[in-house]
């Protein structure tokens, strides 16, 4: 089966860079060919070019909610995100629809998509470094995807 | 008093907020727009050396990487005091032209095409890429995927990384191409420029030839009259990577034609009390407020004003395809907004074709690709269009090469003025006593908006990824009484 493990986000914009930071840190601590680690800074449109050709993809991005705390972790399948497939999205188009497109054109789209999203504090700010709420959960995040390579 | 904010714009690159207030008789009384901003940029990139600018400053925006690239390259090239060697310009080139293909398409099919396939006043649910695609055809629809496809193959074979180049170095590149991939780079141009005659169709079959948009296009709702702001080559030809920017008036007229080095000789910054945003003017016409015309130093920096701001295009369907929309547009310059989309495509076809030339250039497969800077860093500008305007980088340094100071002049931020304006006249000329307020015609208000495709602060991608802009109608006693807030 041929996997994906995608590190989602802005590695200059604080708790942005979480998915590029879990994504760096998964690669190091695995030695699998089937499986690609990569990062990417796109969404909608391209991260649909990414994602093609793979059986199965693992997506890690940061997350904002209403109610969340920051580091919470949540483990999502792409059917949590159909609620807003229709919705706009700042960077051309949403997950659910770009999947939805990949699917209308006949493009091998993953079987199995898994999104894991960490509630971040700082979205704003330019810095490197996540916060420290968000920092602590890497390992944890880390932890979860390689679990889920074994699943 | 009535208050209407627009929250989101739908389908658009950026955070924003349009609000409305209107009058007792339902008129409008103001519109306010705001956009939330990254900030800090200038000190996060002190004491960094210079280098590091173009893989950097590229971070800034998860839309328009490739430009932030180039512009940083060319601002190390002068900050070195070193010229790129003949086939290092043209390798840039090549990479931009290829990059401009693929963002021109996303604007097109994904924000600027459903207003007009759809129709302004389907549900939203319709009106986006799918609603699209469903209607012009799957063919179609993959013809825009694969387009995109091969044109990111060149940017990462050229720039030698997908999305974020990294082939960027003061005096040229750090990778040669050869044989093979130049040839299909060419293979990939030709099917680009065939992409861009099938797009300019779609826009004549959907657009062209349907009155109502005609009217819609002509209309004074989406008329503004400002300066045009765009780079030219030396025969004042339009020109995305290099030149001098030139800026002609809403009469046709040049008002002046700058060097990157002189541009604070040329724009200066107007900073006003309800926004954190700042407004670039010409300097020498002067800052008026928020009116169009000759007299007020209000300009734009858009696919429309780059053709406005030329005398033509460098490629052969390009120009011909120039030619026929000044031709049925009445002559130039052109002041319909909406005949943005017009343009863009134009640029989509021209940078097609500039990619397939430079792709047979004899010198594009030459190791001759960098000239190693000998001289001690100060100062450099770098200017290249980016898809949404010129994009300027100023950097100072020590004689290390540590930035000390940096200013960036981005795409969009030309064009807020104009685009506030846009919005406000809009909004004025469509809500009306007695006129009810619908989804429909909210989304005509944002039409005025989307030609511009503002990318604002787009850096952060965390989810779910809606677009939080939203636009909010207040009565004339403060009550809520419309609100368009999708994704939120």
């Amino acid at each position: 089966m041929k996997t994906l493990v995608l590190g989602v986000g802005n590695p200059i914009i604080t708790d942005d860079g979480v998915g590029i930071q879990v994504a760096h840190e998964v690669a190091n601590q695995l030695n699998d060919p089937r499986v690609t680690v990569a990062e990417t800074s796109a969404a909608g449109l391209s991260l649909l070019d990414s994602i093609v050709g793979y059986d199965r993809v693992i997506i890690i991005d940061a997350i904002q909610t209403e109610k969340g705390e920051a580091g919470q972790i949540y483990r999502m399948s792409t059917a949590d995100f159909s609620l807003t497939k229709h919705f706009s999205s700042p960077h051309q188009i949403n997950l659910a629809t770009a999947l939805e497109l990949g699917r209308m054109l006949g493009l091998a789209m993953p079987q199995r998509i898994t999104v894991f999203a960490v509630e971040a504090k700082d979205i704003t700010s330019f810095s490197e470094k996540c916060t420290p709420e968000v920092e602590q959960a890497i390992p944890e995040v880390v932890k979860m995807v390689l679990q889920e390579l074994d699943a | 008093m009535k208050k209407i904010t627009i929250d989101p714009i739908t389908r658009l690159e950026g955070h924003g907020k349009i609000t409305i207030f209107l009058n007792e008789d339902g008129s409008v009384a103001n519109t306010y727009l705001q956009i939330p901003e990254l900030r800090g940029f200038e000190k996060f990139s002190e004491g960094r050396i210079a280098e590091d600018m173009p893989q950097i400053t590229q971070r800034i925006c998860g839309v328009c990487p490739e430009a932030h690239h180039m512009a940083g390259t060319k601002a190390l090239d002068d900050l070195f005091h070193v010229e790129p060697t003949s086939t290092a310009k043209k390798l840039r080139e090549l990479l931009y032209s290829a990059f401009y293909v693929t963002d021109h398409t996303t604007h097109f099919y994904i924000l600027g095409a459903p207003d007009f396939v759809m129709g302004p006043d389907a549900a939203p649910a319709e009106r986006n890429i799918l609603g699209v695609i469903g209607k012009v055809g799957l063919e179609l629809g993959g013809a825009v995927i694969n387009t995109r496809k091969q044109n990111h193959w060149i940017i990462q074979t050229v720039g030698g990384r997908p999305i974020h180049p990294c082939f960027g170095l003061p005096g040229g590149v750090s990778k040669a191409i050869n044989e093979e991939e130049r040839a299909k780079i060419e293979e990939i141009a030709k099917q680009s420029v065939e992409f861009g005659k099938v797009s300019l169709k779609v826009f004549d079959d959907v657009v062209l030839k349907n009155k109502m948009y005609v009217d819609m296009v002509l209309s004074d709702t989406f008329t503004q009259k400002s300066y045009n702001m765009g780079l030219v080559d030396k025969s004042n030809k339009v020109n995305f990577y290099d030149g001098k920017v030139r800026v002609v008036g809403p009469d046709g007229k040049e008002l002046c034609k700058y060097a990157p080095r002189e541009y604070l000789e040329h724009i200066a910054e107007r900073v006003e009390p309800w926004t954190y945003l700042k407004f670039p003017y010409l300097k020498k016409v002067g800052w008026k407020g928020f009116v169009d015309g000759k007299d007020s130093g209000v300009y734009r920096a858009t696919p429309l004003s780059r053709l406005n701001a030329a005398d033509g295009m460098a490629t052969p369907l390009a120009q011909a395809e120039y030619e026929r929309l000044y031709s049925t547009l009445g002559g130039k310059p052109v002041n319909y907004t909406l005949a943005t989309h017009w343009a863009r495509l134009i640029e989509l076809l021209y940078a097609a074709e500039r990619l397939l030339e430079l792709s047979r250039d004899p010198e594009i497969t030459s190791p001759n690709i960098r000239n190693i800077p000998t001289a001690k860093p100060d100062e450099g500008v770098g200017i290249v269009e980016a898809p949404r305007g010129t994009l300027t980088h100023h950097y100072i340094t020590d004689e290390k090469g540590v930035i000390k100071k940096c200013n960036l002049i981005v795409g969009t931020t030309n064009n807020y003025a104009a685009l506030f304006m846009s919005v406000k006249k809009a909004a004025a000329d469509l809500i009306k006593p007695g006129v009810k307020i619908t989804e429909g015609l909210l989304n005509r208000i944002e039409m005025a908006w989307r030609p511009y495709d503002p990318c604002m602060s787009c850096a952060t991608h965390a989810l779910p990824g809606q677009l939080p802009l939203e636009v909010t109608i207040y009565d004339a006693q403060g009550n809520e009484v419309k609100k368009l807030s999708q994704g939120i």
